[in-house]
């Protein structure tokens, strides 16, 4: 692991970071959609199929891919949902692919194809938020926005092999790399205010849209507490900015679904927890394991609106367990219990219970804890280790 | 979404990087001779010759390798001392790594591990077996499997950890390798070197 974290190493895991994201930032070309009626698009033209040639190589690799989730059920769901904002017979082109990623982001390729991250599903709190990111990312397609900045960047960058001839050349570069920036944050735009349209046209409150930079940048702003730094909620790369600033998204998206005349108030919040039910406990760990005990806090606190369930109690006592500053093992303890005060709550309750009580200075009372945990779990991958603990100091 | 900052940022430091690279270099540890690591922390005996990485990305880390480090990697930890992270951490102020803490037991250093190396490599897809308790130059240990793939690259990697916290200090031998073929063609030799390892400060 160390030899790929070395700066050679990294360089490629940077270009290869998010091929699928190169599509995903692209727009507009001429406003002629591909319509949906006449069968599927196909592209026109060298750059057109140039493009779409490589994504579907990206795209061959990914269906083998050990990081999809492959479960029917939830992307059977998240089909029903981008069906449902942009209309069944535009639905059909699309391909949706769900990675297992903690982080926040979802892409569209030229030829239909979307990756949505794991932990994007973690950060939505209903059916008509996550309509509106698959809104978004339809509308790249739609409007073929990866074709247009390709054509975009080859326009300006064949303007800076031209320029790197003169004087003050790479000052002029600069300049034109920001556009190419700004152009790409146009597209986003359009995008954006696409998918409130789609958000009106499901039947769903379309202010949904600007609530997911809302919850985002709280996030943020949690994250940016626990590890005592100014919150990044305002940077988004400034000049080189592939997006716009999420305040701006927020304020010209609510302007947006304020201006739609017939508004649902539904958000589909209940639609959205019973599909994503089967999968929180993983998707929660995912984020614990990212050890952003600020960040996490405050997205089980989010979850945790309807009412702590034993899972939710069990990642909040996990992630201060690991976070492990002073009184954290007291408060994990407390969570735990709290979690095995439910019929259904994992057996792993235990062996954090005992750790955390270990940790607190109450040896007798982890041990057990942790063998309480054994005998529920007495094939569990670390029992020989525990079972060492359990019996070492009594 | 981020792939053109990537981009303009990756071909910024292309130019730096490239010498970096270029003067990375391998020497050789000798067989059936005792060699030290770490910074002399550690001392192991291996019984074929093995390739020394120059880079050492923290002052406790060395790396050695058999056929280049994408098909074995046999990493020393030697002396992590409390509040510092298993990795170099690239940015610290807003992606810090765990660090490691003196009030650690045995069962916690599996998951410094795999909370660490799922930050540094950005994949969920880490998973840590067969947690045991072991011995390592004498002292208590835990001795811990695990497995994980990158987005992008798809190759199931399979490693092997050894751990013991001796004077507040972390000590730790990783190895990982394709879990197809090279994992298990080494991993013995692995072991009888982690059973050669004597903790020297």
């Amino acid at each position: 692991m160390i030899g790929r974290l070395a700066l050679g190493a990294s360089l490629i895991a940077i270009l290869l970071a998010s091929p699928a994201a190169a599509q995903d930032a692209p727009a507009p070309a001429q406003a002629n959609p591909p319509a949906a009626e006449t069968g599927p698009y196909r592209p026109h033209g060298v750059d057109e199929e140039g493009l779409w040639m490589e994504v579907e190589e990206y795209e061959r690799d990914l269906k083998h891919s050990k990081l999809l989730i492959r479960d029917p059920d939830i992307n059977a769901y998240l089909r029903r949902v981008l069906c449902k904002a942009v209309g069944d017979a535009k639905c059909a082109e699309a391909r949706i692919y769900l990675v297992r990623n903690p982080y926040f982001n979802a892409s569209m390729a030229p030829n239909g194809m979307m990756v949505v991250w794991s932990g994007l599903l973690l950060r939505m709190r209903n059916e008509a938020e996550l309509a509106a990111v698959l809104g978004h990312e339809f509308a790249h397609y739609e409007n073929r926005h990866s074709l247009k900045l390709f054509r975009d960047i080859r326009a300006k960058t064949d303007a800076m092999v031209w320029l790197s001839f003169v004087p003050f050349g790479q000052l002029a570069q600069i300049g034109l790399m920001g556009s190419i920036m700004a152009y790409n944050r146009d597209m986003e735009q359009e995008s954006d205010l696409a998918s409130i349209g789609y958000l009106a046209h499901a039947g769903f409150d379309p202010h949904a849209a600007s609530q997911i930079w809302q919850q985002l940048r709280a996030e943020q702003d949690a994250t940016a507490a626990a590890r005592r730094h100014k919150s990044r909620k305002d940077k988004n790369g400034g000049f080189f900015a592939t997006h716009p600033n999420t305040a701006k998204r927020m304020e010209y998206l609510a302007a947006a679904a304020d201006a739609v005349v017939e508004r649902s108030d539904d958000f589909g919040r209940e639609a959205y927890r019973a599909a994503l039910a089967p999968h929180w406990a993983m998707l929660v760990e995912d984020q614990v394991k990212l050890a952003d005990h600020g960040g996490t806090a405050f997205l089980i606190e989010q979850l945790a609106q309807d009412g702590w369930t034993s899972d939710l109690l069990y990642a909040q006592a996990e992630n201060l367990r690991l976070r492990g500053g002073r009184d954290d093992y007291a408060l994990a303890a407390r969570y735990y219990r709290s979690a095995i005060a439910h019929a259904d709550a994992l057996p792993e309750n235990w062996r954090g219970l005992g750790l955390a009580l270990i940790k607190d200075g109450q040896s007798d009372a982890g041990k057990t804890a942790l063998a309480r945990y054994l005998e529920l779990r007495p094939d569990a991958d670390d029992a020989a280790l525990l079972a060492m603990m359990a019996g070492a100091s009594t | 979404m981020t792939m053109m900052r990537s981009m303009v940022a990756a071909l910024a430091v292309a130019a730096l990087v490239a010498p970096a690279a270029a003067t990375a270099s391998w020497s050789m540890r000798p067989a059936a001779q005792e060699s030290k690591v770490s910074r002399g922390r550690m001392a192991v005996t291996p019984a074929i010759a093995w390739n020394e990485w120059s880079e050492h990305q923290t002052k406790y880390t060395e790396v050695w390798t058999l056929d280049g480090l994408g098909l074995n990697e046999l990493a020393f930890f030697g002396g992590v001392d409390a509040g510092k992270t298993l990795f170099r951490r690239r940015d610290d102020k807003y992606d810090p790594l765990p660090k490691f803490r003196a009030d650690m037991l045995l069962s916690d250093i599996p998951e410094l591990f795999e909370t660490s190396a799922r930050i540094v490599l950005r994949s969920s897809a880490f998973e840590i077996d067969a947690v045991a308790p072991a011995k390592l130059s004498g002292h208590d240990a835990v001795r811990f499997g695990y497995r994980y793939t990158v987005q992008d690259e798809e190759i199931v990697r399979r490693g092997e950890g050894h751990a013991a916290i001796v004077g507040g200090r972390l000590y730790m031998i990783t190895f990982e390798a394709p879990q197809i073929y090279y994992f298990d063609r080494d991993i013995e030799r692995v072991r009888a070197i982690v059973a050669s390892a004597r903790i020297l400060k």
